[in-house]
């Protein structure tokens, strides 16, 4: 029976890895990361607990307001640089000039962004951006504008509408005057629509995507069930030796990365924290915590109380990596890929560990997630502290470490004892020959 | 000079089979170049390898590999997984030279 599912899903995981579409989304997140990383690190340090012990709450005011920019300028507009990346990236996998796919794709969404600010009195600022249709909120209507302006501008690049330079003309100036039309076009096609909306319908995109496809969709993605099927597909991939993340995430990571950015966003304003489910919860409290599969609980187990050699032998391995969420060694040498003795511990241990984190989160016993991006290699016990600016982050993370230990403990005591006795048997064969 | 790409998720997880594989190559004498890379730039580095193998988690790329992969004349292989979880550098070594050989 493994074998079959085994032959369906390897084909199936390699076309959500090859689609162009989910490939470019995951490279522009990735092309945003460092910048995340930036901002996130300015946060951690200007929300560190004994600030206020140390300082006067004017100073730690001062402080994190004039530290507050590091963040705005990079998670706050966060869109800003996901809609260039999935310009860049989608332009250079068709191999047309890619710089101008990123810049083409980001003047779309501008074009589509109300340059004005609505009071709460009603009063509208003319002349400015509004930070937040950069951030959180304009993300899918980000990602829908730069996907469609970047297959315009290649259609148009690859049916060679272009104005063509003679020979001799530097490469930089035939280059620019290439994109001319293309731009044009593309460009003209946007603002076409944008005056069609606010003249016709006295609304703009940004609104009408928001309420239409991003609120609706993130708000299904904040929820425990989703994110419980999302867990369980995770691990079920893994079962087969797929890379469960790189499949599931490139259609989730939107989402999780959309709720943990209106996170920061409350965060920076001291507001009520609106998610649970988001980016951190899934990769510090649950399916990614000490490895896919939370499997350094297991990697304790079996240096600890389990007597195999082999097992052992692959605890050893595993332990250096697993305090850097890396489990290869476990998931390949236990091994737990297509291990039915296993199976049941594998998918259930972090389907209860993501039910209780979100119990312990909506109930307030442990903080919510920030939103700061914490890289996923950050070991337990630290990421747990960041991700949720508390130490009783931290302490979730060794509780779920525990709940994984003793769901997994009965049944890795069984393959012990099938592993020892196989090994005596060997011992006593290389004996009597 | 045998030159071996491994390619993962990450160029991570392949690392410590990396350094594995480098010392039993030392221990037989064989000069070698063995190096790991993520996915996305696996494609580009198979010009300077002779054969490429991919961390078993990644199995679903053999074939898109080997596409590219055929354009240099070299073998894609997934690496064993036992071999691959256990670091077998010896396992892994002794596949990667099979690979080259048969090309």
């Amino acid at each position: 029976m493994f074998e079959k599912l085994s032959q369906f899903l390897i084909p199936l995981a390699g076309k959500l890895n090859n689609n162009r579409y989910l490939a470019v989304l995951r490279d522009a997140f990735m092309l945003a990361f460092p910048l995340t990383i930036f901002g996130s690190i300015f946060v951690v340090l200007t929300n560190l607990p004994f600030l206020n012990k140390l300082l006067s709450d004017d100073s730690v005011m001062t402080l994190q307001s004039s530290f507050a920019i590091a963040s705005q300028a990079t998670m706050g507009i966060l869109s800003v640089f996901v809609v260039f990346g999935i310009g860049y990236y989608l332009s250079k996998s068709y191999d047309v000039e890619a710089v101008f796919g990123g810049v083409i794709a980001l003047a779309s969404f501008l074009i589509l962004t109300p340059f004005a600010i609505e009071a709460e009195s009603g009063e509208v600022v003319a002349n400015v951006i509004p930070l937040d249709r950069l951030g959180a909120k304009g993300m899918f209507l980000g990602m829908i504008t730069a996907f469609i302006a970047g297959e315009i501008y290649r259609k148009i690049v690859q049916r060679d509408i272009t104005i063509k330079m003679p020979a001799g003309v530097p490469p930089a100036v035939a280059k620019s005057f290439a994109a001319l039309l293309p731009a044009l076009i593309t460009l003209t096609v946007f603002l076409a629509v944008n005056v069609i909306v606010t003249l016709g319908f006295n609304t703009n995109l940004h609104d009408f995507i928001y309420d239409v496809i991003q609120a609706p969709l993130v708000g299904l993605g904040s929820g425990i069930i989703p994110t419980l099927i999302a867990v369980f597909f995770i691990q079920v991939l893994w079962f087969f030796g797929l890379h469960g993340q790189i499949i599931i995430n490139s259609v989730m990571d939107p989402i999780w990365a959309t709720l943990a950015l209106e996170n920061l966003e409350a965060f920076r304003e001291k507001a009520e924290l609106p998610n649970i489910v988001s980016k951190p919860f899934i990769e510090v409290f649950t399916v990614g915590m000490g490895g896919t599969g939370m499997t350094l609980a297991v990697v304790i187990a079996i240096l600890w109380f389990m007597k195999s050699k082999q097992m052992k032998q692959v605890g050893k391995l595993g332990v250096g990596p697993g305090i850097f969420n890396v489990n290869e060694p476990i998931i390949f040498g236990l091994p737990i890929v297509m291990n039915p003795i296993v199976v049941i511990p594998w998918i259930i241990a972090p389907m209860v560990v993501t039910g209780f984190t979100y119990f312990t989160m909506a109930t307030g016993i442990v903080p919510r997630p920030t939103g700061v991006t914490v890289p996923w290699t950050v070991p337990i016990g630290i990421s747990g502290y960041l991700a949720t600016n508390s130490f009783r982050g931290s302490l979730l993370q060794i509780v779920n470490l525990l709940i994984v230990f003793v769901i997994w403990f009965p049944f890795l005591k069984a393959l012990d004892k099938t592993n020892v006795k196989k090994e005596r048997e060997a011992e006593n064969q290389n004996k009597a020959s | 000079m045998k030159r071996i790409l491994l390619a993962c998720s990450s160029g991570m997880s392949t690392s410590l089979l990396v350094t594995k594989m480098e010392q039993h190559a030392q221990s037989i004498g064989d000069v070698a170049k063995i190096w790991a890379v993520g996915q996305d730039k696996a494609k580009k580095e198979m010009a300077d390898a002779d054969v490429v193998l991919i961390g078993p988690q990644m199995s679903f790329l053999k074939g898109e590999f080997q596409k590219e992969a055929s354009k240099y004349n070299i073998q894609v292989d997934v690496i064993d997984m036992m071999a691959y979880g256990l670091a077998d550098g010896k396992k892994a070594y002794d596949q990667a030279l099979s690979l080259i050989g048969n090309k």
